[in-house]
């Protein structure tokens, strides 16, 4: 029976967000901090001939001026594709790279110097889209990068030839996705200070990942790693947009050891979108085989994206765009070509579904419109498709658990599909799609042979617990997960839980908040160490009490002989009783992922590999304004097989969040340049929805309980994201008849296509009378 | 890139006679709710030297309604505006628009004044100062030439305000104070299709009311937007619907379409044949609608889809 685990709980650090306690970066003591200021590319690509700071440095208050001069290494997320410098050197890729930057005692002062800062760059010609940049005679971005192709990955498993001859139905399709961004809440801010009489550094910011910040600081700073201290304070959302290091870290950084102090660098909402890596434009195109059944066959599949001017998760992306593919339904099969393509606007990265939606928005619109072909219902058709765990798929990834089947049941039932799908009145249409996600990536990307995940606990004179976690929580509820795994173990009141993170000097090193993995990694080291603290404490009941070990039971904050309940030893009595033998007590617990579950040895074999897929299923129902375009997205039916909720509470907002941003990207979303400038770089222009379009959202948890998850658990925050995108399309063509491979769906998109399909429909009407 | 407010004198009249006094000095601006301002402040789209708050004159915060008309003072709320029951009851189309502007927030605080007076709005216009520079300017500031149609020698932003066609189908007049007196102007008069100088206010002048002749027949608003809350019109349309001897004629007012509100001239009444009639009232919304490249959504998007709201909303006051 579990004690605190498996009921809805509030997240522990909720209180300070609602009333507005918590500190965000932002919001430090940023009383003796100068301003720090960066000065942007005006143009797409160029030479840069001259960057002449003098006037600035000798305007009075600004205190530093930095440029690419003061940082020659490069950097990046992925060891060997590191080709950013903080501020551009000899060329500038993108307009909004940072040129250089000041610190002042204003910001007014630090406008004026940027104002003064003198910059010559010989224009070279600009590629903004995937079509351009690899076109014969392209502008190149970067040395040793002809066509401007970052990575191409070709995969093949199984035998496609045969798959498709074994076909009853092949359909090829090319689906365009547009390029979106995160819009976290929080724009980007970070606060540097440096100590010149230590030489040391301080790094305070906004990131997902405050263990990579402190690896790159060290190397772009030419710092030992041992002076370099990163924290990180309340994050107000981060999706992705966070998970790498970010140019204003390092720049913030080197301006503040320039100074010999402190520097606060908060940028504004256009330079949060500037410095971008969100999904990438995607393009799709995709050939599937079916059997009149409705089984795969075969699935070719070719994935282009515009990256934009740096390399940065690129070969992830198009890695995992590939991978997912396999892991969700039984396809054999598989061809797979990617080419992740250098463009000149704000670098791509990571956003939430990394590498799948798009790909995954294509195969499920793909699949509902053969179903209508083959006369197979939706449902019927995935369930045609289904694996049976365990097994490993034809790219090596590992399977242990799969609620599908389930997820699938219970939309179907919950949404009315079977009786209200075709019956509803014109303009309104049901769709549906599936879709998974990793719980955590079984390789990480700096691979140095340590567990994937280590907790530390500690137990004090006083009885409480305090857990030291690396773990950035993000808004997901990571820190309440940890304090959720170690009261359960320990059979304690979760206020008798402290949860301390994310300050390098304090806790435990992680490698930070992305691909899922920290409930699944850290969620099952936290159990770890709670496991190793309990055992003290049994042992020290048991001395006291006169019997073995074996023979104690803890439950409700105390510990007794098991069938003998009179001799009760309350928590804080054995905890004294266990520092009497050791004093403070400190334990450690680790997280290392199986070997079978880093995936296959083909190159780029480890991206997609995981301990454990989400599943889910979802239904939308759409109403349609045919004379505007305008969608209503009416209610959405949505499960997820998360393995085991944890937190129920957490899981349902997990899922709404997902669905909910599925949504924008679905509806209308979408970065928008005017030859590299973007017109987007707001929340008045980056139209994600308001509560106005956002529909109610019925959530069910499926538990399929994964043999190696923290209590059964599997990641909760992504898998249910790219199932709506292609739910949404779908119920458009149930709705109108009208099939389009574009996202977002814009009400001018789909006005536009509407009248098209029309005038298409009505020809071919003239043309069927004309032959009567 | 730093969204720093400029430095500016802020007066604070209590009086309309004070407000006109503190308007004269040399680059003065008005600021009312400061939805539009503030937010050109800190993109470097406005430096005025001083600013006039005109929140402290209580005399411009009035709705007077009696059988001869209604009077709406300029510094009524977009909020007050909304959810007043006279304004319901009569000018329903004034109702609709208030309560459509922006989201609730900014209804809380913005005006009608200022409503009526929003800034023209372009893709190439609303920017950061570096996105602008980076861009050589534009022709409405500090810049030579119009983005949006190069050739041409005037300004195309958009004008963007909501309520402007909802009072113009009721035939509003606008009540201006400055240097030289009061003075009143049929609203419809008051802009020009120059996105650059879009309304008639001469340096010093304010308006201080909307003045409302007792309606003609029912009315009402429709807005094309991509979301249901926050956005600016892509394009919105007024409609009122009178009843005459002659039979049911409609007076249709638009904007976002062009760079400034515009009426659609409807000479013939509503016909025996509905549908032809308007299917003729679509295609002149079409016709008289010119908008431009000033969003990111195609403007022959917004033409369509307002001249297909215009016709429902016509068929929704018979």
């Amino acid at each position: 029976m579990n004690k605190t685990i498996g009921k809805p709980v509030p997240l522990i650090d909720g209180v300070e967000k609602v009333t507005g306690k918590a500190l965000y970066t932002a919001d430090l003591d940023g009383r003796e901090a100068l301003v720090g200021r960066i000065l942007r590319s005006p143009v797409s690509h160029g030479k840069i001939r001259r960057i002449d700071t003098t006037k600035a440095g000798a305007l009075p208050g600004v205190m530093a001026v930095v440029t690419g001069d003061d940082c020659d290494m490069t950097y990046g997320v992925i060891p060997i594709a590191m080709n950013e410098y903080p501020m551009a050197r000899e060329k500038v890729r993108y307009r909004g790279e940072p040129i250089a930057a000041v610190a002042a005692l204003d910001a007014e002062t630090a406008e004026q110097a940027l104002a003064l800062i003198e910059v010559v760059i010989d224009e070279l010609p600009a590629v903004y889209t995937s079509a351009e940049a690899r076109a014969a005679d392209a502008s190149q971005l970067h040395e040793k990068k002809p066509g401007n192709l970052e990575r191409d990955v070709h995969h093949s498993f199984g035998d496609i030839a045969q798959g498709f001859a074994a076909a009853d139905l092949v359909r090829e399709e090319v689906f365009d996705c547009a390029e979106i961004n995160h819009a976290q809440m929080e724009p980007h801010a970070a606060l540097a200070e440096y100590d010149p009489e230590r030489e040391r550094l301080t790094l305070h910011s906004v990131t997902q990942v405050p263990f990579y910040v402190h690896l790159t600081l060290a190397r772009c700073l030419g710092m030992d790693s041992s002076r370099v201290r990163v924290v990180k304070p309340f994050v107000g959302g981060g999706f992705g947009a966070r998970t790498e290091t970010l140019n204003f870290e390092i720049i913030a950084a080197l301006l503040a050891r320039k100074v010999g102090g402190k520097v606060m660098m908060q940028l504004t909402r256009e330079e949060s979108f500037l410095t971008h890596r969100g999904r990438p434009q995607t393009q799709v195109k995709l050939k599937l085989g079916l059997t009149k059944a409705g089984k795969i066959t075969g699935v070719e599949c070719e994935v282009t994206m515009a990256g934009g001017a740096y390399a940065g998760y690129g070969l992830v992306t198009i890695l995992y765009a590939g991978a997912l593919l396999h892991g969700i339904y039984d396809v054999p099969n598989v061809k797979y070509d990617g080419y992740r393509v250098y463009t000149n606007t704000p670098p791509c990265g990571a956003m939430r579904g990394h590498g799948t939606v798009d790909v995954r928005h294509a195969f499920e619109c793909l699949l509902d419109r053969m179903a209508g072909e083959l006369g197979l219902d939706p449902f019927a058709l995935r369930r045609a498709n289904l694996l049976a765990a365990p097994m490993f798929t034809a790219n090596d990834l590992m399977i242990n658990s799969y609620g599908l089947d389930e997820c699938l049941d219970k939309v179907e039932a919950a949404s009315g599909w079977a009786e209200r799908r075709g019956k509803l009145p014109a303009g309104s249409g049901l769709g549906m799609a599936c879709s998974h996600y990793v719980s955590g990536a079984a390789k990480p990307v700096h691979w140095t042979g340590e567990p994937h995940a280590v907790v530390s606990m500690k137990l004090d004179f006083d009885g409480s617990v305090t857990v030291l976690t690396g773990a950035s929580d993000i808004g997901q509820g990571s820190t309440t997960i940890v304090a959720l795994a170690a009261a359960e173990v320990l059979s304690i009141d979760l206020n008798r839980v402290r949860v301390v993170t994310n300050d390098s000097v304090i806790t435990p090193k992680d490698n930070g908040s992305y691909s899922s993995r920290v409930t699944f990694m850290v969620g099952n080291a936290a159990i770890e160490a709670a496991k190793e603290l309990r055992a003290k404490l049994v042992a020290a009941a048991a001395k006291k009490l006169e019997v073995s070990p074996e023979e104690i039971e803890c439950e409700g904050e105390s510990f007794f002989i098991r069938g003998a309940e009179q001799s009760v030893l309350p928590f804080h009595d054995v905890a004294i009783a266990a520092l009497a033998e050791e004093g403070t007590i400190t334990v450690k617990g680790t997280f290392t992922t199986p070997k079978e579950a880093q995936g296959g040895r083909h190159r780029g074999g480890a991206v997609g590999s995981t301990m454990g897929f989400s599943y889910a299923a979802q239904v939308v129902e759409v109403s349609i304004d045919e004379d505007t375009g305008q969608i209503s997205v009416e209610k959405v039916w949505a499960a997820l097989d998360c393995g085991f909720a944890i937190n129920p509470l957490a899981v349902e907002g997990q899922i709404e969040g997902s669905v909910w941003m599925g949504l924008g990207q679905g509806l209308s979303e979408e970065t928008v340049y005017q030859d590299g400038l973007p017109v987007h770089a707001g929340l008045m222009d980056y139209r994600f929805p308001t509560i106005a379009e956002s529909p109610p959202i019925d959530v069910q948890i499926v538990e399929s309980i994964d043999p190696l998850g923290p209590f059964g658990a599997k990641e909760a925050g992504e898998g249910a994201l790219s199932g709506f995108p292609p739910a949404l399309v779908n119920a458009v063509a149930d709705a109108l008849g009208l099939e389009v491979n574009f996202l977002p769906v814009t009400p001018d998109r789909v006005l536009a296509a509407l009248m098209k399909y029309r005038r298409a429909l009505a020809k071919k009407q003239s043309k069927k009378e004309a032959g009567k | 890139m730093s969204e720093v407010m400029p430095d500016f004198q802020l007066a604070r009249p209590t009086t309309l006679d004070e407000a006109v006094v503190a308007l004269a000095t040399p680059e003065a601006r008005i600021i009312a709710g400061g939805t539009d301002l503030n937010v050109q402040l800190r993109m470097g789209l406005a430096a005025p030297a001083t600013l006039v708050d005109l929140s402290l004159i209580s005399a411009l915060k009035t709705l007077e309604s009696s059988t001869s008309g209604t009077r709406i003072g300029a510094g009524v709320t977009l909020a007050d505006l909304a959810s007043d029951e006279r304004v319901a009851a009569y000018y329903p189309a004034i109702t609709e628009a208030a309560a459509l502007v922006a989201g609730p927030t900014h209804r809380e605080v913005a005006t009608l004044g200022g409503n009526l007076c929003l800034d023209t709005r372009c893709l190439y216009y609303n920017q950061s100062h570096w996105w602008r520079k980076s861009n050589d300017y534009c022709l409405k500031y500090q810049g030579d030439i119009c983005h949006v149609a190069p050739k041409g020698n005037r300004c195309r932003a958009a004008y963007s305000g909501d309520l402007a066609p909802a009072l113009m189908v009721h035939d509003a007049r606008l009540e201006i104070i400055g240097p030289d007196g009061i003075r009143q102007v049929m609203l419809a008069d008051f802009y020009r299709e120059d996105g650059a100088d879009y309304i008639d206010l001469k340096p010093g002048e304010m308006v201080t009311a909307a003045v409302l002749p007792p309606p003609k027949g029912p009315s009402g608003y429709r807005k094309i937007r991509v979301r249901g809350a926050v956005d600016f019109p892509l394009a919105g349309v007024a409609v009122e619907a009178e009843e005459t001897k002659d039979g049911k004629r409609f007076t249709i007012a638009l904007t976002g379409t062009n760079s400034c509100p515009i009426m659609v001239d409807m000479p013939d009444v509503l016909t025996d044949d509905p549908n032809a009639f308007f299917a003729n009232l679509n295609k002149a919304v079409q016709k008289a609608v010119s908008p431009q490249r000033t969003t990111t959504i195609a403007p022959h998007y917004r033409r369509l889809s307002i001249a297909a709201m215009a016709a429902r909303l016509a068929r929704e006051l018979v």
